[in-house]
């Protein structure tokens, strides 16, 4: 029992000596901390229009080639409604993008209307400013092609006469389809939580993740110290068995793992609404939220001491353990939402840490966690660790006892 | 030789090799550790020195021959390494706190030791101050201090002053005789002949694994039966181990 207790203690002693390594080291906290809170900031506000149902309309400068007074009537009618300037010509639209005085641009060529009298979609030319995102150029393209379609719409009526009008009714009005009278849009999570999806939510947990494996860099950078200045062999005469040297590492970076977990969480609630995003929800289920925390955890940093373990050098560690992370971060969704991504993409996605990860803990954070759910993730993660950790036994063994 | 005679700790006809290597790194090698005398062990590169050590240290088995103690109680042993074996960002007193708390003390004698130990190599001057920030002689001082941490039975030194200045030479060589007189069975590995000259009353000359010379330096400095004595020790080691550049 003492030889335990005394085990216990040179755990512990190793794991406070690893936290005040990483106090004294600015860049592996500035890693650790800084870095995800600056990718949660900026995904936040970057994200915002892709999350959400409705996006803006970019401000829009029209140019008119055709100069009948139906087409001027229409583009007078959209400036009316939704704001903008018009052009002479082509250049001085050209200028007004470059200076970012609009941010999208129409051109009706000439002729706008065809042969049937009828105004025609492909006669209109929609420039882009460099800025405008995706979702922002589909709706004004969906507008116009609305708005081209009641002009059409309303010509017909005209044409049939008034039993026609009263068939078409609103329909041929002059007002584009409002907003709220789109369906609404709701994604499953928000049917289970009761909440609104926003970006915060989705990055917060992503970046959470994204920042717990790069713990890769302080323990590398440490250990590999360790091992080639002998240090290790050292603690080794000291009594110290490798197991002991695993379990203070892992315990000193699986607390550190819960200090970031709090302060992603200070960032999501606090600094990001300060700025002017949404703040991040924290009504979660604690029980799954516990346990995806641990076992992502415990993934992450038997991987970084696999890492650090089998690499020879600290700069071979962090552009391996770095690259790693990258690329794992990349499939798992966690730079891009998996929304965003191809099908197949999506499915390879599943299969990785991170991704178990990221699937686990957005169920907590965005929906309705249960067990079947979560703990299949929980499991494949805490499998991956145990791997992680057996692959890195032998070298640390190994370099323990071989000076 | 019985245990009175002073025995802490011997090997006897060690054999070691590294795996995937034909020739062994140790081949017969005999050594006797004695309370209060200093071995030189000296060789050129890669003549086995530190496998020696790590098998003393009990870091590697031998495939062949064993390492034992005398009497009672397994005796301590502590190794200085030729690398600054701590921690650059931890100060002076923090690295040494630290092997300490590894060491399974009571609290209070674990302070004790770390004081005394910093006493010893004249650390107090440079406790708080990062070793990272600390002079090459400052910090082979801490190296050492750590050992003796340990209250050593038997102190293993691998090239304890490479790069320091003569003064703290002087200071680190005191030191291990002071250790030496007070009891403690000393190997001393060095590529410094004047080093072991000052320090140690017997030497193992190692080379390909196998000892070439062991004993009593004074008599070993006599020359074979038959030939003239040797200036010096160097003298000595170049006659043992040959001209031909090693690395």
């Amino acid at each position: 029992m003492s030889r335990f207790m005394h085990r216990l203690k040179q755990v512990v002693r190793l794991a406070a000596k690893e936290w005040k390594l990483l106090l004294r080291n600015p860049h592996g906290l500035a890693v650790l901390f800084l870095m995800p809170a600056v990718f949660v900031l900026v995904m936040s506000f970057t994200l915002k229009n892709t999350l959400v149902a409705r996006v803006e309309l970019p401000t829009t400068g029209w140019v008119l080639e055709d100069s009948i007074p139906a087409a001027a009537q229409w583009a007078g009618e959209w400036l009316a409604r939704h704001g903008g300037q018009r052009f002479a010509s082509r250049g001085e639209l050209q200028v007004a993008l470059k200076a970012r005085r609009v941010e999208a641009g129409v051109i009706v060529r000439d002729p706008w209307m065809g042969k049937d009298g009828r105004p025609r979609g492909e006669q209109l030319e929609m420039w882009l400013g460099n800025r405008v995102q995706p979702a922002a150029a589909a709706r004004l393209r969906a507008e116009l092609m609305f708005s081209t379609l009641q002009v059409q719409m309303k010509i017909a009526a005209a044409e049939a006469g008034p039993f026609a009008s009263i068939l078409l009714g609103s329909a041929a009005s002059a007002e584009l389809l409002p907003a709220q009278g789109a369906p609404a849009i709701r994604y499953l999570y928000e049917i289970e939580s009761g909440r609104t999806m926003t970006a915060v939510q989705q990055s917060v947990p992503a970046w959470l993740i994204f920042g717990m494996f790069f713990v890769v860099i302080p323990i590398a950078g440490v250990l590999i110290q360790e091992r080639n200045d002998g240090t290790l062999t050292r603690l080794a005469t000291f009594g110290v068995s490798p197991g002991v040297v695993l379990g203070g590492k892992l315990l000193a970076f699986m607390l550190l793992n819960w200090v970031q977990l709090a302060f992603m969480l200070l960032v999501g609630r606090w600094l990001v609404p300060q700025l002017g995003g949404d703040a991040l929800h924290l009504d979660i289920a604690p029980g799954w939220f516990l346990l995806m925390v641990a076992t992502t955890s415990a993934a992450a940093v038997s991987l970084a001491l696999l890492i650090a373990a089998r690499t020879r050098s600290f700069d071979h560690a962090a552009a391996l353990g770095g690259g790693l992370n990258v690329v794992l971060g990349a499939i798992a969704g966690v730079m891009v939402p998996r929304m965003l991504m191809p099908p197949t993409l999506q499915t390879v996605s599943e299969w990785s840490p991170m991704g178990w990860a990221l699937d686990g803990m957005q169920s907590v954070f965005l929906g309705d966690p249960d067990a079947a759910h979560i703990l299949p993730r929980a499991g494949l993660l805490l499998g991956f660790a145990a791997v992680c950790l057996l692959l890195s036994w032998r070298p640390i063994r190994n370099q323990e006892y071989a000076n | 030789m019985s245990a009175d005679d002073g025995l802490v700790i011997a090997a006897e006809q060690l054999v070691y090799r590294y795996p995937g290597q034909v020739e062994p790194a140790l081949c017969g090698v005999d050594l006797r550790l004695v309370h209060g005398q200093a071995v030189g062990l000296l060789g050129p590169n890669g003549s086995g020195k530190s496998t020696l050590i790590n098998l003393l240290i009990g870091l590697r088995t031998p495939q062949g021959g064993r390492v034992h103690h005398a009497g009672g109680r397994e005796p301590v042993v502590a190794w200085v390494p030729q690398e600054y074996a701590f921690y650059p960002d931890l100060s002076c007193r923090e690295n040494l706190h630290f092997f300490a708390s590894m060491l399974d003390l009571p609290a209070i004698e674990a302070t004790r030791r770390v004081e005394a130990a910093m006493a010893s190599c004249m650390l107090h001057e440079f406790a708080d101050r990062r070793a990272r920030h600390c002079s090459g002689g400052v910090r082979r001082r801490l190296n050492l201090s750590i050992g003796l941490l340990q209250q050593p039975d038997v102190l293993l030194l691998d090239e304890p002053t490479v790069g320091v200045d003569p003064q703290t030479r002087a200071f680190l060589l005191e030191r291990v005789r002071e250790l030496v007189r007070a009891g403690t069975a000393v190997l001393y590995a060095t590529h410094y002949m004047e080093e072991v000259s000052a320090v140690c009353s017997h030497i193992l000359l190692l080379d390909h694994g196998r000892v070439l010379a062991s004993g009593d330096l004074a008599t070993l400095l006599h020359g074979p039966e038959g030939s003239a004595p040797f200036d010096h020790l160097e003298a000595l080691f170049m006659h043992y181990t040959q001209r031909p550049l090693r690395d």
